[in-house]
């Protein structure tokens, strides 16, 4: 997938997307989080990715919310002048706070996971001293999810097909006798496919520790290489910032 | 020295030997077998799935490396693991690579030590990773999340705060707990089974890896 992200070098929009969730939490609340999701959501919608990036947040925060908000409802302080089943203003208030923390990091991620390509971003953070079986590990794990999903499915094909009961109606502890069958041949196939990679991995004389050459760089202008210099700068400033209140807290507290 | 000498017709050119690195961070089979294991956390859902069992199994892959390839190969999978479902699944899980870690360790000080050469010691492994992978997703849950995820364990949790009348942080570690405490040795065991068909040709393999 394209998105208007792939305009920029990765490294940028991942070091904002840091920034943004450390700033979530280290900045002012509950305004520095309900700002980063305002931002992350609009950064998004710009890039043409906002419904899936509002989906990924709202799956996330609003069932948290909604237990957060039941477990203050049902659960009164006691000594408390809070009726059971009525949440208080200050358990909406705490569960609000938490949701808009989790929403803004999880935004902010969001834009990254689904706007940019992983392969992309991994080549962007070999080219600035990823090593290359770091990079290996990540590119080659995204290629075979697919394949062991298929062959997952495959073996449960398979096993039914042998009459094999799988699904409800046998019992917990059937199922669970039946879980080896399943498992077993989708976990043994993959450990012995590793040794064929190994070896081939070996032909190629693959060293883990060379730096890579890249077919096609991906460009890092000068002006994307400061703006990731400023988001740094501006992001101690916020961690100092909460640093100095927390150390101000202890002398008023002594 | 041994160089390497490629003749033809006209002239003869003499290659100086590749020098290898002096100590590599993964063996070659480990590196290869990572991948398949992360990809095996995920493709095990399926199979949780197809079976409704009330369980996870998504660290299968990670302590199936620890124990073959040590505990540092364990703590990479974990690693790679979480990012990995993080950028397919959801952002929320790259919170969890630290209890990734723990079982990847844990796992591989358990392999280490030959608690998988029997079922009893893999259940008991199982049990401590379990506790121990519990109790870091408990702080986790408790100081990003309020102590509450959007999934069954919240729901448990929930439960747990009524019926024992504990406060919601330990009725998040007590549902943490119950989770994996079932979840881990089931792991462990499946694990085991594994290691016991798996061709001796190979698991020697890892072992002088």
């Amino acid at each position: 997938m394209t998105s208007a992200l792939d305009r920029w070098n990765p490294l940028t929009p991942l070091a904002a997307a840091v920034a943004m969730v450390l700033a979530a939490f280290a900045g002012p609340q509950p305004y520095a989080p309900a700002l980063v999701l305002a931002l992350a959501l609009l950064v998004a919608f710009a890039s043409d990715i906002g419904l899936e990036v509002t989906a990924l947040t709202m799956l996330v925060v609003l069932p948290t919310f909604a237990l957060l908000v039941l477990l203050d409802a049902a659960f009164p302080e006691a000594g408390s002048a809070q009726r059971q089943w009525i949440p208080s203003r200050a358990g909406v208030l705490d569960a609000l706070a938490i949701s808009l923390r989790l929403g803004a990091a999880i935004a902010a991620l969001g834009v990254i996971v689904t706007g940019v390509a992983p392969r992309r971003l991994t080549r962007a953070l070999a080219a600035r001293g990823l090593p290359a079986w770091a990079a290996y590990l990540v590119i080659a794990s995204l290629e075979a999810v697919p394949d062991a999903r298929r062959r997952a499915q495959d073996v449960i094909d398979a096993q039914r097909c042998r009459g094999v009961a799988v699904g409800k109606g046998t019992g917990v502890r059937g199922r669970l006798r039946v879980l080896p069958a399943l498992a077993g041949p989708l976990i043994v196939g993959l450990v012995t496919e590793s040794e064929e990679r190994a070896l081939a991995l070996d032909a190629r004389a693959f060293d883990p520790r060379a730096a890579r050459t890249t077919l096609a760089p991906i460009a890092d202008p000068e002006a994307e290489q400061w703006a990731r210099r400023v988001i740094w700068l501006a992001l101690a400033a916020v961690i100092a910032w909460r640093l100095w209140q927390f150390a101000q807290s202890l002398t008023i507290a002594t | 020295m041994a160089v390497g000498v490629v003749r033809s017709a006209l002239r003869v050119v003499c290659y100086p030997p590749v020098p290898l690195p002096a100590r590599r961070p993964l063996p070659t089979l480990a590196l290869a077998l990572i991948p398949r294991a992360v990809a095996l956390n995920l493709a095990l859902g399926a199979v949780v799935g197809a079976l409704k069992l009330p369980v996870y199994l998504d660290s299968v892959g990670t302590i199936l490396v620890a124990v073959l390839a040590g505990p540092w190969a364990g703590i990479v999978t974990g690693i790679v693991s979480n990012s990995v479902l993080g950028l397919l699944v959801s952002p929320a899980l790259f919170a969890f690579i630290p209890v990734a870690i723990v079982i990847g360790w844990l796992a591989g000080i358990a392999g280490r030590i030959g608690a998988f050469g029997s079922l009893a010691g893999a259940i008991a492994a199982g049990l401590v990773i379990g506790v121990a992978a519990a109790l870091a997703s408990a702080v986790i849950v408790i100081a990003l999340m309020g102590g509450l995820t959007a999934s069954g364990t919240g729901i448990l949790t929930i439960a747990i705060r009524a019926t024992l009348g504990v406060s919601v942080d330990s009725a998040a570690k007590i549902a943490a707990i119950a989770t994996d405490a079932l979840d881990k040795p089931l792991s462990c065991v499946l694990v085991y089974l594994v290691l016991e068909r798996l061709p001796l040709r190979l698991s020697a393999r890892f072992r002088t890896a």
